[in-house]
C-alpha cells in the first residue's frame, strides 16, 4: 500500500497553528463560567436546545470521524454514510425513557443509576465497564488524530545530528499532551462553547471540501458517472466482504452503537443534561439526528467518494492502492489551495480533539462520582471542611483524573492500531464493549422485574460468554453470522455484536424469570448453620471459573458448562448478599414511573398547565430566601403557582442560556414586569444590570 | 447491476428489523405512560417520531433508486 508523507505547505501549518490557538483561547474564555464541579461537568443545566444541538455536531463528527469514513467511502462508496442514518430506531426509548430518568433522578453518572436501581456492587461493575468503554473511545480518537497527522509530517527528523523516526505513537503522545492540557483547564462550559464554534466551522469545512472536490472533477455529473453503481448504493452489500458488510454493521452500529451512543455515552448524555429542561434535551437530540447527522455523513465521507472518483479517472494522482486511512488528507490537499488545506485539516482535527475532550471530561466525571466520592465515603474521613473547599478539592482531583485518563487512552491505542483501518478497530470495539452495559441499562429502564442478580449475571456471565465467543468464533458466533464469511485474522468484527447482545440479553432474561427459584435456594442456604462459608465457596468457585474462561484454560466443551455454572452461582450469591426492595429500587428509576421521578425531582405535585414565556426586569432582594418573586399577573400568564419551578435567563436569545438560573416561585407581589432575585441567583445567573430577563415555568 | 440481495435486501432488513425495535419503543412508551397523549407537546413528539422513521426510509429509498437508475 502506498503511504504519503510531508503533505502540506508552511502556510498550511501556520493556518493550523493559528486555528488551534484561537480555539484554545475561545475555550479558556468560557472556562471562567465554571463556579463548581456541577458547572465543570454539566455546564449547570441551563442551555438552549440549539446551542447543544450544534455543539453535538463536533462530537458526533469527531467520534464517527472523517478519517475512518473517508477510508470506507474510498473503499465502499456512499454506503460509508449508513451508520449516520440508522440511529432513529431507538429515539422513542431515549426521548421518553432514558432522558427524563437521567434528568429527574439527578444522577451524575450512569454507574450512579446502577446503584440507585440495583446495588452498590452493580455500580462497581458498571463503573469498570463504562470506564473501559470511555477509555477505548478516547483511544480510538487518539488513533484517528495520529493517523490524520502522520501524512502531514516527514518520516523522520534530525536533531543535534541524530535522526529520529516520527512514529504513530510518538505523534499520538504529543497530541494527547495538547488535548489533556486544554481539557484540564476548561470544563464542560468551555467544551460546549468550543464545540459550538467548531460545529459550524466543521460543517463549512466539510462542505467546502466536497464543493472543491466536485470542482476538481468537473462537476457533480462527472463525479456521479465515474462511480460504479455498487459504490453509489447507500447501504453496503448484505453480508460481504467481512471487513464491511451491511448486516454486521447494522447490529454493531445500528443497534449496539445507537443504544450505546444514546444511552451510555456519558459525553453525549452530559450535553443533554446541560440543556435547561427535558423538552429542550429532546429538541437537541431530535434536531441532531434528523438534520445534523445526514449533513455530517456527507462532511465526513465525501473525501473518500471524491478520492474514489479521482482514482478511477486519474490513477496516477490517487493510486487505488493508497492506504485507506490516508485518503482524507491526500484528497483535501489535492483539491484545495495552500492555506485552505490547512484550514480544513485544522477544522476537522480540532473537532476530533473536541470529541476526545468531551470524553475525557465525561470520564473524569465518572471518576469523581463513582470512584473518588464512594472511596471517600468508604474510608469515612471525618474532616470538617466547607462545601466550597470540598468543591475546590474535587475540581483538582477531576483535573488530575483527566490527565490519568488521557494516559490510559493513549495506551489503549496499542490494541486498536493492530486493525487495518480505524473503522474496523472502532467496529470491533463497539461490538465488544457495549453489549453488556447496553443490555443492562435497557432492561433496567424498561423492565421493572429486572433484578440486581440479573444485572450482575449479565455483567459477569454475559462477559464470560462473550469471551468464549472471542476464543471460539466458529462455534459460537457463526450461528448468528447471516452468511458473513469469517476472516481468520479478525473474526466477525461486526456481527459478533449480535452474538454478544444475544448472550447478554439471554442471561439477563433467564436470571430474571428464575428469581423465585434463586430466592428459594437462598432461603435454604440461610437456614444452614454454615451459610457464610457456603457463600464464600460459591464466590471462590465463581472467580476460579471466570479466570479459567478469561485465560481459556480448558476446551469449549468444558468452558461452556462452566459458564452456565458461573451464571447460576453469581445470581445466587447476589440474591444472597443484596438487599433489594422491588418498590423502592424502581420508583422513579424505570420508564414505568417517570411521573413519579418528575414529582420527586420537584419535591411536590406537578403543575402541567401550559403557560407563556414572559419578559421581566429584575431587582435584588435582601436575605437568603432562595425563591424568586413575580407579580400575581405574571404568574398567571406563566400558569405558575408558588412552589413550582421556574427558569429565568438573560432575554438575549443568542446567549443560548449561558446567563440563566433555575429557581422556585415564591410568594407573588403586585409589581407587574418585575422579578425579585437574591444575590446568589444574580451571581449564578451572571445577570447584567439593566438587562431584562425572560422567565418560563419549568414544571 | 447489483443483485436484489445487495441493493434492496439491506433496505428491507434495516426497516423491518429496525422497525421492530422502533415499534416496540413506541408501544412501550405509551404503555408505561412515558408519553402522555393528553399533552399537546407530547402529541407533537409522537408525530415527530413517526415522521423520523419514514423520513430516513424515504431518504434511503431515493438514494437506492438514484444509484440503480440515475
Amino acid at each position: 500500500m502506498e503511504k504519503f508523507h510531508n503533505i502540506g505547505t508552511t502556510t498550511d501549518w501556520i493556518v493550523m497553528l493559528v486555528y488551534f490557538l484561537l480555539v484554545m483561547l475561545f475555550g479558556s474564555y468560557f472556562g471562567r463560567y465554571n463556579r463548581s464541579t456541577q458547572d465543570f461537568f454539566f455546564g449547570g443545566r441551563r442551555f438552549s436546545w440549539w446551542l447543544i444541538a450544534f455543539s453535538i455536531v463536533a462530537t458526533g463528527v469527531g467520534s464517527h470521524s472523517f478519517i475512518k469514513y473517508s477510508a470506507m467511502g474510498f473503499q465502499h462508496g456512499l454506503s460509508s454514510s449508513m451508520t449516520y442514518l440508522n440511529d432513529w430506531f431507538f429515539v422513542p426509548f431515549f426521548l421518553f425513557g432514558w432522558l427524563p430518568i437521567i434528568v429527574y433522578t439527578k444522577i451524575r453518572s450512569i454507574p450512579e443509576y446502577f446503584e440507585k436501581r440495583f446495588s452498590p456492587s452493580a455500580r462497581f461493575l458498571a463503573t469498570i465497564l463504562l470506564v473501559l468503554y470511555m477509555v477505548g473511545y478516547i483511544g480510538i480518537g487518539f488513533l484517528t488524530l495520529g493517523k490524520a497527522a502522520q501524512p502531514l509530517l516527514p518520516e523522520h527528523f534530525t536533531l543535534f545530528g541524530q535522526t529520529f523516526d516520527i512514529t504513530l505513537m510518538g505523534i499520538i503522545i504529543v497530541i494527547a499532551i495538547i488535548t489533556g492540557f486544554y481539557i484540564t483547564f476548561g470544563g464542560q462550559t468551555a467544551v460546549i462553547f468550543t464545540d459550538l464554534l467548531q460545529g459550524f466551522i466543521l460543517l463549512f469545512a466539510g462542505i467546502l471540501l466536497f464543493v472543491l472536490g466536485l470542482d476538481y472533477l468537473g462537476g457533480f455529473k462527472v463525479f456521479w458517472d465515474l462511480l460504479p453503481v455498487e459504490l453509489k448504493l447507500p447501504l453496503a452489500q448484505f453480508n460481504e466482504p467481512p471487513s464491511f458488510n451491511f448486516v454486521g454493521i447494522f447490529w454493531q452500529d445500528g443497534i449496539a452503537g445507537s443504544v450505546g451512543f444514546l444511552f451510555m455515552n456519558m459525553g453525549l448524555i452530559m450535553r443533554f443534561m446541560a440543556t435547561k429542561s427535558v423538552d429542550e434535551g429532546r429538541k437537541a437530540a431530535t434536531f441532531n439526528i434528523l438534520a445534523m447527522l445526514p449533513i455530517s455523513a456527507i462532511v465526513v465521507s465525501n473525501a473518500g467518494w471524491i478520492g474514489k472518483a479521482v482514482s478511477i479517472a486519474q490513477p496516477e494522482v490517487v493510486p487505488p492502492s493508497i492506504v485507506p486511512d490516508q485518503v482524507f488528507v491526500v484528497i483535501a490537499n489535492l483539491v484545495s489551495h495552500p492555506g485552505v488545506f490547512g484550514f480544513i485539516m485544522a477544522a476537522l482535527t480540532a473537532a476530533l480533539m473536541s470529541t476526545v475532550d468531551t470524553l475525557i471530561n465525561a470520564t473524569a466525571a465518572i471518576y469523581i462520582n463513582d470512584i473518588h466520592r464512594p472511596i471517600k465515603k468508604y474510608i469515612g474521613k471525618k474532616v470538617t471542611i466547607t462545601e466550597k473547599e470540598n468543591d475546590r478539592k474535587e475540581l483538582f482531583a477531576a483535573r488530575i483524573a483527566s490527565i490519568a485518563i488521557t494516559t490510559l487512552g493513549v495506551l489503549s491505542v496499542l490494541i486498536f492500531e493492530k486493525f487495518p483501518t480505524v473503522y474496523e478497530a472502532h467496529g470491533f470495539f463497539h461490538s465488544t464493549l457495549t453489549p453488556p452495559l447496553v443490555v443492562a441499562i435497557f432492561l433496567g429502564i424498561f423492565w421493572k422485574k429486572f433484578t440486581p442478580a440479573a444485572v450482575m449475571a449479565t455483567f459477569i456471565g454475559g462477559v464470560a460468554l462473550m469471551i468464549l465467543g472471542n476464543y471460539y468464533p466458529a462455534a459460537l458466533i457463526s450461528p448468528f453470522d447471516h452468511g458473513t464469511e469469517m476472516d481468520l485474522k479478525h473474526p466477525y468484527t461486526y456481527i459478533r455484536a449480535l452474538y454478544n447482545l444475544f448472550v447478554c440479553s439471554f442471561v439477563g432474561v433467564i436470571v430474571t424469570v428464575t428469581t423465585v427459584y434463586q430466592k428459594r435456594i437462598v432461603e435454604i442456604l440461610r437456614s444452614k448453620r454454615n451459610h457464610l462459608q457456603i457463600f464464600y465457596l460459591l464466590n471462590s468457585v465463581s472467580v476460579a471459573i471466570f479466570i479459567s474462561i478469561v485465560f481459556n484454560l480448558f476446551p469449549l466443551t468444558i468452558l461452556l458448562p462452566l459458564a452456565v455454572v458461573l451464571i447460576i452461582f453469581a445470581s445466587i450469591s447476589i440474591s444472597y448478599v443484596v438487599k433489594y426492595d422491588p418498590t423502592n429500587n424502581t420508583e422513579g428509576l424505570t420508564a414505568w414511573s417517570i411521573a413519579k421521578a418528575k414529582e420527586l425531582f420537584k419535591g411536590r405535585p406537578i403543575n402541567d398547565r401550559e403557560g407563556k414565556k414572559i419578559k421581566v426586569n429584575w431587582k435584588l432582594k435582601d436575605g437568603d430566601d432562595n425563591t424568586i418573586n413575580f407579580s400575581e399577573n405574571d404568574m398567571r400568564t406563566m400558569a405558575a403557582e408558588s412552589g413550582d419551578l421556574v427558569y429565568i435567563s438573560d432575554a438575549r436569545g443568542y446567549l443560548g442560556g449561558l446567563k440563566s438560573v433555575h429557581a422556585e416561585y415564591g410568594a407573588p407581589h403586585n409589581e407587574n414586569g418585575i422579578v425579585y432575585i437574591n444575590k446568589e441567583q444574580k451571581l449564578t445567573g451572571l445577570f447584567v444590570e439593566g438587562r431584562p430577563l425572560s422567565a418560563e415555568k419549568e414544571m | 447491476m447489483p443483485s436484489f440481495f445487495n441493493s434492496w435486501l439491506p433496505f428491507i432488513y434495516l426497516y423491518v428489523v429496525g422497525g421492530i425495535f422502533f415499534l416496540l419503543g413506541m408501544v412501550l412508551i405509551r404503555r408505561v405512560k412515558g408519553i402522555d397523549m393528553r399533552q399537546k407537546k407530547h402529541r407533537f413528539w409522537w408525530k415527530v417520531m413517526i415522521f423520523g422513521y419514514f423520513y430516513f426510509m424515504i431518504i434511503h429509498a431515493l438514494l437506492i433508486i438514484a444509484a440503480l437508475y440515475w
